[in-house]
């Protein structure tokens, strides 16, 4: 009976997934156009970054504020965290698709937006795992201050990626591909990411 | 007429393999060339052996058990060209391993509510064709997954072959169940099904693999620099560990 039952939910997924292969074959998958890149990305402060994600900070906050302060300072550090994750992620999907449109462009060599697209999509990879801890962790209760406040270097990696060198090879790829197609944009998009 | 339903599928799968030769699509899915190498050969040694009952049933049972370690290979090797060099990841590595072992306790739970009619090593052929096609509805639902969550690439070529096996393996596994539950007297509409899935699997290779994919650039290697890299941030970590002695 259990067998059967994990059966049809496998047969289910398969059908999901067809049925999800189809509506992609049918709307085609997304691109971006050249244009349809700076003005869609949101400025990700790296200095803000690195202080978060910093060991000695979490360290100093520990040592100097009492546990049930700490516990707010991390939390209020947390969802500041949690907004530049959102940024991130969104900004990985928007290089993801012009990624696409690059590799598949028989104007450029072939390769060309692979890097590009590689790079957007370990941002993508480890925006989903970094998340998704930090959900858990801002939905725990504080446990009656038993469980220890994790600290914020802890997400430095997520999903085996590490989140601020994978954010800065996305940065060098996207400048390396508008320096060659948009010269004029290249500020606009390194303010932009 | 039945002969005629029969080898449709069998001639598709011999333009699939001329397309691949032209378009040098072995340099690219060497595993899944192999698989559709070794299906025209299975076919063809079976339609030699059609009317000469032993040899038949030898050759049948022994393509069967050559398309399940194949099929096997073929989805090893499309976790790979999707995820590229994510499978560096623990999480990476993990996906075939896994699927593989939710496939074959499926299957062997399948055979232990449902025994297949057959003994000895026919029953393990049958158990590990039904395994093969549970990891290859598994494959194809966590490569569309991936895709979709982490923005990887339909690439060409792999997405191609995946949505093939899994057409054809979602409808295998449906006929199976239907079977198993009807008994025999399903069994003409269970036969037809599969030739048409299968066919229409087919067609779906033979439309991906008609044009030629683009090369994709090879993964780099870990270098020396990011070996230094590495160590650079692990000596980092235990200078600030030290302080605390």
């Amino acid at each position: 009976m259990f067998s059967l039952i994990l059966m049809w939910m496998l047969v289910g997924c398969g059908v999901l997934g067809l049925v999800t292969v189809l509506y992609f074959a049918w709307r085609g998958v997304p691109q971006r156009a050249i244009d349809d890149v700076v003005y869609f990305l949101y400025p990700v402060d790296s200095a803000l970054l690195a202080a978060l994600l910093d060991p000695a900070t979490d360290h100093d906050l520990r040592w100097s504020l009492g546990p049930r302060h700490f516990r707010e300072a991390q939390r209020r550090r947390m969802r500041v965290f949690g907004e530049l994750l959102r940024r991130m992620a969104h900004n990985s999907r928007v290089l993801v698709e012009f990624g696409n449109a690059l590799s598949l462009d028989d104007s450029f060599e072939p390769g060309f937006g692979s890097k590009l697209h590689e790079a957007a999509a370990n941002v993508c990879v480890y925006c989903t795992g970094a998340r998704l801890r930090l959900r858990v962790w801002l939905s725990l209760p504080d446990g009656f201050g038993l469980l220890r406040t994790p600290g914020l270097a802890d997400l430095r990696k997520a999903a085996d990626v590490d989140g601020v060198k994978a954010y800065d090879e996305l940065r060098t790829a996207a400048a390396e591909a508008f320096a060659r197609l948009r010269p004029d944009e290249l500020d606009a998009l390194t303010r932009g990411l | 007429m039945n002969l005629l339903l029969w080898s449709i599928p069998h001639w598709l799968l011999a333009v699939l393999l001329c397309l691949m030769l032209r378009n040098r699509a072995y340099k690219a899915c060497p595993w899944f060339f192999a698989y559709v190498g070794f299906g025209v050969a299975a076919d063809v040694a079976r339609l030699v052996t059609h009317n000469h009952p032993h040899p038949y049933f030898a050759t049948y049972w022994l393509t069967e058990a050559g398309y399940d370690v194949l099929g096997i290979l073929v989805m090893y090797e499309l976790i790979r060209m999707v995820l590229r060099n994510l499978i560096r990841t623990w999480w990476g590595r993990l996906i075939f391993p896994a699927a593989l072992l939710v496939g074959v306790l499926l299957s062997l739970t399948r055979a232990h509510a449902a025994p297949p009619q057959f003994s000895g090593i026919l029953y393990y052929i049958v158990v590990g064709e039904i395994a093969v096609r549970c990891v290859q509805v598994l494959v194809f639902v966590v490569t569309v997954a991936i895709v979709l969550i982490f923005g990887l690439r339909w690439r060409q070529y792999p997405f191609g072959i995946a949505t093939g096996f899994g057409l054809y393996s979602v409808i295998a596994l449906l006929m199976t169940m239907k079977f198993s539950d009807f008994g025999t007297s399903f069994k003409f509409l269970w036969g037809r099904t599969l030739i048409v899935a299968y066919s229409f699997a087919v067609l779906i290779w033979i439309w991906f693999f008609s044009a030629p994919q683009k090369p994709d650039p090879e993964l780099p290697a870990l270098t020396p620099e990011t070996w230094k890299e590495y160590q650079a941030m692990l000596d980092q970590y235990l200078k600030f560990l030290r302080r605390f002695r």
